[in-house]
């Protein structure tokens, strides 16, 4: 892929990609800005806003406003106040860890630049914690049921152990680039946060039958494509087909948007919708 | 009831180990303060490295791998070990392969190999741009597999506090979970620690927030051996950031790009410090920008070897305060070249540079310093000896030729047989980059992932064999009295509470967690990265101390007893402590200049005093480290000068620098 | 999904076919309906450039109502409409409020098209069924207490009293018909767009169109669709609004009668004040 010369962005975002270069561009180092924190103790504690004063460094991100707040951790008010508790790990946009709500909006944290957002002096820059999963503590949010439905799927290829035997199948580079595409998802849940149609489910017992949502269609996407993952594609398209499958998507596509490795979400719930139609069909007439 | 195995730590070693082991039929209990598909591991782009069948055909071999892994640490690896991994190497791609990899392909539909440093022949699998964290992936569907069989138990968001060691042994562990702050002892009949490296002892790293190397220091602490800790990787271009140092790749330079900071050349030819050094770079004119790089090496120029740029970079901001705006920095430029040809080329890495620094580095220099990068010390861990014994060793293999021996399973190590990379407690092994093997005192490029992975297949089956066998077939952990376990946790309930406690509105810089870190890092960035001395190291050395007491006060700025991340970063800081005396005192005594380690007071290389392995044992008394040299393995390869080729300094042909993406 | 495992409930057991159903019936029949419906509807427009039903004075209410008596003229009308279209339109409607309610659109935080499309999806269908139910109740099951003006809707006068119903009364456009006609006009509306809008979701979930470039292909597609059909439902309602009901009623009266008999030297005698004589 080449990059645009002239920087002009493209795609669903391009007015705002532009509006953040320009508000890069005349960002200053040193200004102070606001970053204002949703808040919350822990599980069943009442929400809180607290805003600290940040004063920007070159390049800033949110992860290191974060960690200067927990240097000195002192509302505007003047309030001392405990560390905000956060979620990260890499800090380079390939582990999602730092999801969460910037401005409204899904995100990782670690590659969201202050100058982007909160470009001009006393700027406020608003961060709340994810809220499709239930809160552990302040931004901290448990995705357990993130990876729970990756196992709904069976999002993994059934190989005969580790044992040596040789090399796996062959496969046509065009379908690499597929897969690999599809399989840069980091788990962040950023599809999960947007989607109107996945939503907190904080009792376990119902995940099963909850939406599954965009990211695990996904991964049954990609091992149903695989020459031995499909061993169990009928397995991944019961799944899909059962309540919360692929059919409970309500095609808002808000998830493609958001797709911090801009993954083809979209296409493949369509292709798992073709994959469930033809499976109901060969079901109905076969056995 | 069934036996246990305790691995902690989810990237890559961890995962490879809780497959193997579980495979075995053998319960996991898999410990990690992240959920694991968040591993570090992920962060591993270039690749992995393996003889592959198109490289055998141009006469390549798994032989001529494991000389180029030797020869790129300088010697400093256990020898057949490092064999053992080579040899192993094609079969861990095809197992991967099988779990589903995306490996690049051709259009054949094999999968595709480039080149990587320290070799001539094409040999490093990759899959895009983030093999590591497709590597890791794979190994987190194949736990996930076993986690919903019920053969692995995840404890995600669970930090390790140590090991329970019981008659020299290891039991089980300490954990907390940093979500309900609930501490409690988990037995086992043996402990696996896979929890990477240290970068976090350097404030700022190309490594992730969690590798602070606390694990392995708490381990050390409890009587584990640390090796070689003074082997630090730096690598020449990260793109420096305040809260981490991210990666820029070598091929930057290799495309063309120029390396130069703001400067004032005076009449004697010597360069001094730009007035204006921060100011806007297309500003400075020509005749005011040092290329020191290509001044200094007329016939490398930008593309001297990684150590030489990391070390002229390094000598200009800190030696001669000459950095971009007076920050340890400077600007590699590719602003001179055709931003189209750019795009084409680099794009992907630029785009890198433009998320998380905001300039578009074909318009503008890129700011540019080296960084921490990989920890080839770590907990010492032995091997049992494989069938292959030369009565001499080798000399250096020449490139191409046929290769000594097939590789065959059990040449380098015996397979299976109980120590393979168990540390010198008893039941508690170190796989991956926490352990010292391998990579001796520099990492090769492209070799880290199959280390992590090698470690978890290969000794996880050592690890299956120690219960089997071992002492816990006896003994095992299920029976034991609960007295240990008690203790353990009793004592590490008593150093939260005394943190907790400590807990104070208005905690000084002092005593604060966050301080302390800070200064950590910078110290150990100046004495103890790229080039150190006996002077800067004792100055370093008193530093610590003063850290170490200040720690030993730390204030909290956070009493909750929910999901106290303050808590868990101050422990962190005081053990990482540890492992920062360990890394600064095996500086000091080791007074050579070998791969990662570079002395100005010994610049060269001193086999006959310092081929051997640098071993830290903790000393509860001095709360410091006891180093010793010890033997170690060099029967298969008689070292050699590492060179790379190099005729003598003029010559016009750039020497291939060992990677170390 | 299997049959045998009778704990879990019958809506979970059929759970895929009944999203699939609901998907179906949304096209076929209601949509096949809905295109059928606007389209007889729109006839009191487009049949006034019929010259040959000018013979009865007022085209398009003669085209209308043959269209009407045709509806009428099919065998077992009612039970016709109690399976081909109430019951499926009852289990769409049942069945889609179940499915709506398991979303909560976040329109505000991601104001995209699609996005909006979505809610607008649920929207629609709440007001649909309003809408097709006070549709239903008022002119087919005659629950006059719910139009103003108390129009009796008449098959054989269908054009007239129809517009009646729309204009609030036989004596042209009085302002209950204004509400009325609104009524008609956003319930309509976004019934076509719910439609269109299906149709497009529609081919993703059965998974006709997979590409981005063909959902996009399609979705220029379904606009087409739904702007032709706001056309027919626009102009309809347009139609009665303006429909002159003292001619439109002759026009009926006349197709009540019976076939005209000299149609046509009639229509070649143009001018309907000629014809208009003749007939009487």
């Amino acid at each position: 892929m080449i990059t645009s010369l002239t920087n002009a962005p493209a795609g669903p975002h391009a007015k705002e990609l532009a509006q953040r270069a320009a508000n890069r561009r005349n960002a200053k180092v040193g200004r102070t800005v606001m970053v204002k924190v949703q808040r919350c103790d822990g599980p069943g504690k009442a929400s809180r806003w607290e805003t600290f004063k940040v004063t920007t460094e070159r390049g800033m991100n949110v992860i290191s406003a974060l960690q200067q707040i927990a240097g000195n951790p002192v509302t505007t008010d003047g309030k001392k106040t405990t560390p905000v508790v956060w979620n990260s790990g890499c800090l380079e946009e390939v582990c999602g860890a730092c999801t969460m709500v910037i401005n409204g909006k899904v995100r990782q944290s670690c590659s969201c630049l202050l100058d982007d957002y909160a470009p001009n002096e006393g700027d406020t820059i608003t961060l709340e914690p994810m809220s499709k999963f239930p809160i552990i503590r302040d931004l901290w949010v448990d995705r357990e049921r993130l990876f729970h439905n990756l196992r709904r799927v069976k999002a993994w290829v059934p190989i005969d152990g580790t044992y040596n035997l040789g090399p796996g199948p062959r496969e046509h580079p065009k379908d690499q680039e597929i897969r690999y595409k599809m399989s840069e998802c980091m788990s962040c849940g950023c599809c999960l946060e947007a989607c109107p149609q996945f939503n907190l489910e904080a009792d376990e017992s119902k995940w099963d039958t909850s939406f599954i949502g965009a990211h695990a269609i996904n991964q049954a996407r990609l091992f149903n494509m695989h020459a031995t993952g499909k061993e169990l594609a009928m397995e991944r398209l019961d799944a899909l087909m059962g309540p919360g499958g692929v059919s409970d998507c309500g095609n808002a596509q808000n998830c493609v948007k958001v797709c911090p490795k801009s993954i083809p979400l979209t296409e493949s719930i369509a292709a798992m919708g073709r994959a469930v139609t033809l499976a109901s069909f060969t079901k109905f007439f076969r056995s | 009831m069934a036996q246990r195995v305790i691995v902690v730590g989810g990237g890559l070693a961890g995962l490879a180990a809780s497959v193997r082991i579980a495979e075995a039929g053998l319960s996991v209990d898999l410990f990690s303060l992240v959920p694991v598909k968040r591993s570090h591991s992920v962060c591993a782009q270039g690749g992995i490295n393996a003889c592959n069948e198109v490289a055998r055909q141009q006469g390549y071999s798994e032989y001529e791998h494991f000389d180029e892994t030797v020869y790129g640490g300088d010697f400093l690896a256990d020898q057949h070990p490092v064999l053992e991994m080579a040899n192993w190497a094609p079969r861990i791609i095809d197992l991967l392969d099988r779990m589903g990899v995306p490996f690049n392909r051709t259009s054949e539909g094999y999968r595709d190999l480039r080149l990587f440093g320290g070799s001539l022949f094409k040999r490093t699998h990759f899959a895009g741009a983030t093999t590591g964290q497709q590597l890791l992936y794979a190994l987190d569907e194949q736990t996930r597999r076993y986690e919903s069989e019920g053969k692995v138990t995840k404890y995600e968001y669970w930090e390790f506090l140590g090991p329970v060691i019981h008659d020299g042994r290891a039991v089980g562990i300490v954990a907390q979970d940093l979500r309900t702050m609930q501490i409690r002892a988990f037995r086992a009949d043996a402990v696996v620690m896979a929890t990477g490296g240290c970068g976090l002892v350097y404030g700022k790293s190309t490594n992730s927030i969690i590798c602070t190397g606390a694990a392995a220091a708490r381990c050390y602490q409890a009587g584990a051996w640390y090796g070689n800790p003074e082997m630090i990787q730096v690598h020449p271009t990260a793109i420096p950031g305040s809260d981490k140092l991210r990666l820029m790749s070598e091929s930057a330079r290799g495309e063309g790009g120029r390396v130069w900071v703001p400067g004032i050349k005076q009449a004697d030819g010597t360069w001094t410090k730009h007035p204006k050094t921060g100011a806007d770079p297309k500003t400075i004119p020509a005749n005011e920008r040092y290329y020191f790089l290509e001044e200094k090496y007329p016939a490398y120029g930008n593309i001297v070897p990684r150590d030489i740029a990391t070390r002229e970079i390094f000598d200009i901001c800190v030696n001669h305060g000459m950095g971009v705006a007076g920050e340890n920095q400077v600007y590699l430029d590719l602003t001179h070249r055709d931003p189209d040809y750019l795009a084409r080329k680099l794009g992907g890495i630029l785009e890198i540079y433009e998320k998380f620094v905001g300039d578009d580095p074909k318009f503008t220099p890129m700011r540019i310093f080296p960084a921490v990068h990989y920890s080839m010390g770590g907990l010492w861990t032995q091997f049992t000896k494989g069938s292959y014994n030369p009565s001499e060793p080798r000399t250096k293999h020449k490139s191409g030729a046929a290769a000594p021996i097939q590789a065959a399973v059990g040449q380098g190590m015996a397979y299976g047989e109980i120590n393979n990379m168990q540390t010198n407690v008893q039941g508690l092994y170190a796989f991956g980059e926490v352990n010292f093997a391998f990579h001796g005192a520099n990492r090769l490029g492209a070799n880290a992932l199959l280390s992590c992975l090698f470690d978890g297949l290969f000794s996880g089956m050592s690890v299956v064999n120690y219960l089997k066998d071992g002492a816990p077939s006896k003994a095992p952990a299920e029976g034991l009295p609960s007295q240990p376990y008690d203790d353990s946790v009793k004592a590490e309930q008593n150093r939260v509470n005394a943190l907790l406690n400590s807990v104070t509105p208005n905690a000084e810089p002092e005593t604060n967690p966050y301080a302390i870190h800070k200064e950590l890092g910078v110290e150990m960035t100046a004495a103890c990265t790229v080039v150190k001395s006996e002077a800067r190291l004792k100055q370093c050395l008193a530093k610590l101390g003063e850290l170490k007491d200040r720690a030993s006060r730390i204030r909290l700025g956070d009493n909750a007893s929910w999901t106290n991340q303050t808590l868990s970063y101050a422990r962190a800081v005081q053990d990482m402590l540890s492992v920062a005396d360990a890394i600064a005192q095996g500086s000091i005594q080791r007074k050579e200049s070998r791969g990662a380690h570079y002395r100005t007071d010994f610049p060269e290389r001193d086999d006959a005093q310092f081929l051997k392995t640098t071993v830290a044992r903790w000393d509860p008394a001095s709360r410091g480290a006891l180093i010793a040299f010890e033997e170690m393995d060099h029967t298969l390869i008689k070292p050699a000068a590492r060179t790379y080729g190099k005729v003598d300094k003029t010559s016009k042909k750039p020497e291939p620098a060992a990677s170390h993406t | 999904m299997t049959q045998t495992d009778s704990k879990t409930g019958f809506l979970d057991r059929n759970y895929f076919l009944l999203r699939r159903l609901h998907s179906l019936t949304g096209i076929m029949p209601i949509g096949v309906f809905l295109i059928s419906h606007l389209l007889t509807n729109a006839s009191i427009v487009w049949g006034r450039f019929d010259s040959r039903e000018a013979a009865y004075g007022h085209a398009g209410a003669a085209v209308f109502q043959k269209e009407v008596n045709f509806i009428h003229s099919l065998p077992f009308l009612l039970l016709i409409e109690i399976f081909g279209l109430w019951l499926p339109i009852a289990f769409h409607a049942a069945l889609g409020v179940v499915y709506a309610m398991s979303g909560k659109p976040n329109n505000q935080r991601y104001a995209y098209q699609d996005n909006w499309r979505y809610t607008l999806q649920r929207i629609s269908g709440y007001v649909g069924i309003a809408f097709i139910f006070y549709h239903l109740a008022t002119l087919r099951w005659g629950w006059t207490f719910l139009i103003p003006g108390g129009t009796q809707w008449s098959a054989e006068f269908a054009g007239s009293t129809l517009a009646q119903v729309m204009q609030g009364g036989p004596d042209g456009v009085t302002f209950k018909g204004l509400v009325v006609a609104l009524f008609y006009f956003v319930g309509v509306s976004l019934l076509v767009f719910h439609f269109a809008n299906g149709l497009w979701t529609s081919a993703i979930t059965w998974g006709l169109t997979i590409s981005a470039k063909a959902q996009k292909r399609w979705g220029v597609a379904c606009l087409g669709v739904g702007a032709s059909l706001m056309a027919l439902a626009w102009a309809a309602i347009f139609g009665f609004m303006v429909l002159d009901v003292k001619s439109a009623k002759d026009a009926e009266a006349k197709i009540l009668k019976g076939p005209l008999p000299v149609l046509e030297k009639a229509a070649d005698a143009g001018g309907s004040s000629d014809l208009a004589r003749t007939a009487k």
